[in-house]
């Protein structure tokens, strides 16, 4: 089943409208990425009523392009400026902007170039060896597995703070009260909101990302000074460490491998979406090397994991939009929008009514994977040079377009406010050595895990905990929640062990 | 100065009078969705947007404003100018509902000036394709609060559930909080919930694949061979539920304004590309005059009154 549609689907690419389809929808997406606040989500939003006249393979091949390319546009402003240029990027900056410090940028981007490209195809390939499965995999995921996949996130971000534990916490706290504000997703009642109107449905994501990390980024660079790689290294910036770079994903397959995986599984739940991938891939891959300190000081594996993880999860996120219509993502969220304008019904008999449209998409994301990181590369040489621009000139630039990018997503002049208000927190948090990630994740985390939680006690009369030690998935994530918490401590008493051994 | 002032007044004046005899063909008329991009509201917009385009000769543009559980986008539509340039779709009985238990909507259902019904869906109950439960009667005598699953407490579906197992004399308890419709009928899949109550044709897909089983639809007539219908069952008020895809505009439009825009919402219901797309997506297309969409907004609020304790 479905390889005829493949093959069609394949053939097609090749004919030339579609193609420019494909290449006009990468070149979408690479732009919507460097932009800092822009994202795959708006340029799809935008291209929802363009889209209405055209063939819907065609819709396909353009919605493709830009799910395949904004990952990687935004991982250039990442490593460049420490300002992810979406979401989910934001683990990319850890050791990315330390190796563009170095001068070594061009290293960084072939990396995330070959990782994001390699993981792209890893995730695609999963997607198609599941489809037959993905009915079974949607269904053994309910509010208890949510619930514990919050738990999960939440103790990998705790002990991933390395020596900083309490302002972990600190950090992680304050994100969870930011997650509580809002309209209860169970009683509807409204808490925390103060009488605004504008915080009815919570602190919204994206304005908070903003200001966390690109107005932060830029307040902290504007009162440093200078341009972004310091200036002895400005001059000796080389460009020609691509190739290298694209050869260390290869080199660090392991990496690769992990960050995939786990990008696709992430992906294939709904609701965590490529922040919580990117970062889960970015700490168990600290967690399982050997030298944990040599992250967050340019090591190129720190970039390699969450860019395979953030481009994989686009495969992920398909196996539940098209097996039941449910987003695994914001991106498939608005494609699931595409697909209704096209008279497709998403849900199980999406793949017996509308293989050619899904093999379609399959294909165009694929290509617009790889064709996004060999247009990257190619453009790369001139990416680099954003390094070396004055902050005089990269501050008042990055703002103006985050803003406008923030205002432009929903029209709300208070998302603008936001962001600026959550720049000055990021800035202080900067300032005084607080993880902003961890602050993030918790508010991202934290509704799921309220909302099915206060389920779970529900559905089983109370008694959550018995309801969930009899799921055999649910068993699994305990058992990696505990192992999470317990194995970077027991590592810690096994070299402590050693080096008494030593001397 | 005095004289330039009545001048330009005059002129002003004049420039609107020759906007008003062109309407609605000089601006584009702004269309507005109160939720995001990709959701029914929205995909309802986007789609008759190009046929009323067509209808009326002008340029219709989709707007989402969304938030605050979609009063929002009703709030921005009342504050605008009535000229029958920015008009909206509502989502109705869900603001009839929190209106009509007192909360602040930020604008008033009542002073909307309604142009249209484009659509209604009715809804039905289904339970797990396999499950035990063969009847109305079997979800009812469980011998325990029968477990359904809905997205937000304030959701139409959500809404109707309490309204109508009350009127059936079943307890309930409702399991909120699932990410969208599709969500909440794998929950009942999954086992988790013994039923859910969503739109026929949103359950549809599900029981087509025997995913799911209808075991009643709250209609007047038979809307699917072999299920019985709540009004055969002994509850006609039931059929009165329903979702409504709704056009108004600012309080105040002129008639002549309400009746050109209907016309065109009429058109577009009858054009061949919204029948199409609607028999491809099973979307119940109900098309309603001005006077009839008052009327039963009217009877929906005074339905709605009468469970008000009930929603408190």
């Amino acid at each position: 089943m479905g390889f005829g549609a493949l093959v069609d689907a394949i053939v097609q690419v090749g004919s030339g409208g579609s193609f420019l389809y494909l290449l006009a929808g990468i070149l979408l997406g690479l732009c919507f990425g460097v932009i800092p606040g822009l994202g795959g989500t708006t340029a799809l939003a935008l291209l929802i009523p363009v889209t209405f006249g055209m063939d819907s393979l065609d819709a396909m091949y353009l919605a493709g392009g830009v799910m395949g390319a904004t990952s990687f546009g935004g991982s250039i402003t990442a490593i460049l400026l420490n300002t992810p240029g979406t979401a989910p990027n934001a683990a990319t900056t850890f050791d990315g902007y330390p190796l563009a410090q170095q001068g070594k940028a061009g290293y960084a981007i072939g990396a995330a170039a070959c990782a994001s490209s390699m993981g792209g195809l890893i995730g695609l390939f999963t997607l198609v060896l599941f489809i037959p499965l993905a009915k079974e995999i949607v269904l053994s995921f309910g509010p208890a597995e949510f619930f514990l996949l919050t738990i999960l996130g939440l103790t990998a971000i705790a002990v991933s703070v390395r020596g900083k534990l309490l302002r972990g916490l600190i950090a992680g706290g304050v994100g969870l009260m930011f997650a509580f504000v809002g309209s209860d997703a169970i009683t509807g009642e409204l808490r925390y909101t103060g009488g605004i109107d504008y915080l009815w449905d919570g602190i919204p994501l994206v304005p908070t990302l903003t200001g966390m990390f690109a107005i932060s980024q830029m307040l902290e660079l504007a009162l440093k000074g200078g341009s972004v790689a310091s200036t002895e290294q400005a001059g000796k910036v080389k460009i020609s460490g691509v190739g290298r770079g694209v050869l260390a994903v290869f080199k660090h397959w392991t990496v690769l491998l992990r960050g995939s995986v786990i990008g696709t599984i992430i992906g294939a739940i709904p609701g965590l979406g490529g922040t919580v991938a990117s970062f889960l891939a970015y700490s168990s891959t600290v967690q399982t090397d050997k030298d944990p300190s040599s992250y967050g000081k340019g090591n190129i594996r720190g970039v390699i994991a969450p860019e395979s993880a953030n481009n994989a999860k686009d495969g992920g996120s398909l196996i539940p939009t098209v097996a039941f219509g449910i987003p695994g993502s914001a991106e498939t969220a608005l494609f699931l929008g595409i697909l209704v304008l096209h008279g497709i019904d998403p849900g199980p008999s999406i793949l017996l009514y509308n293989e050619r449209e899904i093999y379609g998409l399959i294909v165009a994301i694929t290509a617009a994977a790889l064709g996004a990181s060999l247009l990257g590369l190619l453009l790369s040489r001139f990416l680099v040079l954003i390094t070396r621009i004055d902050v005089g000139i990269v501050v008042p630039v990055v703002i103006g377009v985050s803003l406008t990018g923030v205002y432009v997503l929903d029209g709300r002049m208070a998302d603008v406010l936001l962001t600026v208000m959550m720049g000055l927190i990021g800035y202080l948090m900067i300032r005084f050595d607080y993880p902003r990630l961890t602050l993030v994740i918790a508010l991202v985390l934290g509704e799921t895990a309220e909302k099915s939680f206060h389920q779970v006690q529900l559905i089983s009369d109370g008694q959550a905990l018995g309801f969930m030690l009899a799921r055999p998935v649910s068993i699994i994530l305990m058992v990696a929640t505990v192992l999470t918490f317990f194995l970077p401590i027991a590592r810690k008493m096994l070299a402590a062990r050693k080096a008494e051994v030593t001397e | 100065m005095r004289k330039l002032l009545t001048t330009s007044t005059v002129v002003l004046g004049t420039l609107a009078g020759a906007a008003w005899a062109d309407y609605p063909t000089d601006k584009p008329i702004t269309f507005v969705v109160p939720y995001g991009a990709g959701g029914g509201f929205d995909t309802i917009v986007r789609t008759f947007a190009p046929a009323v385009e067509d209808a009326m000769g002008t340029t219709v543009v989709p707007e989402n404003i969304k938030g605050a559980s979609g009063t929002r986008g009703g709030q921005a539509v009342a504050r605008a100018e009535a000229d029958g340039y920015t008009i909206g779709i509502y989502n109705i009985p869900g603001l009839t509902v929190a209106e009509t238990l007192g909360r602040d909507i930020g604008f008033s259902l009542g002073e909307v000036s309604w142009i249209a019904n484009l659509a209604a869906s009715k809804y039905g109950i289904a339970v797990k394709g396999d499950s035990e439960i063969q009847s109305l009667q079997d979800l009812c005598d469980l011998g325990r609060p029968i477990k359904l699953s809905d997205t937000g407490k304030d959701s139409t579906s959500s809404i109707t559930a309490v309204i109508a197992f009350e009127i059936m004399g079943c307890d309930i308890v409702n399991i909120t909080g699932y990410g969208g419709s599709n969500d909440t009928m794998i929950a009942v899949m999954r086992g988790e919930v013994d039923a859910t109550l969503k739109p026929i044709t949103s359950l549809a897909k599900y029981t087509k694949t025997d995913d799911l089983r209808m075991i009643v639809t709250l209609t007047d007539e038979p809307a699917l061979e072999g299920v019985p219908t709540t009004t055969e069952l002994g509850y006609p008020e039931l059929a009165k539920f329903g979702l409504n895809r709704v056009v108004g505009g600012p309080p105040g439009m002129s008639d002549e304004v309400i009746q050109t825009l209907a016309a065109g919402f009429k058109a577009a219901v009858e054009s061949d590309a919204i029948q199409e797309w609607a028999a491809s997506t099973g979307t119940q297309l109900n098309y309603m005059d001005p006077d009839a969409t008052q009327q039963m907004m009217d009877d929906l609020s005074s339905f709605y009154l009468q469970y008000k304790e009930l929603l408190q």
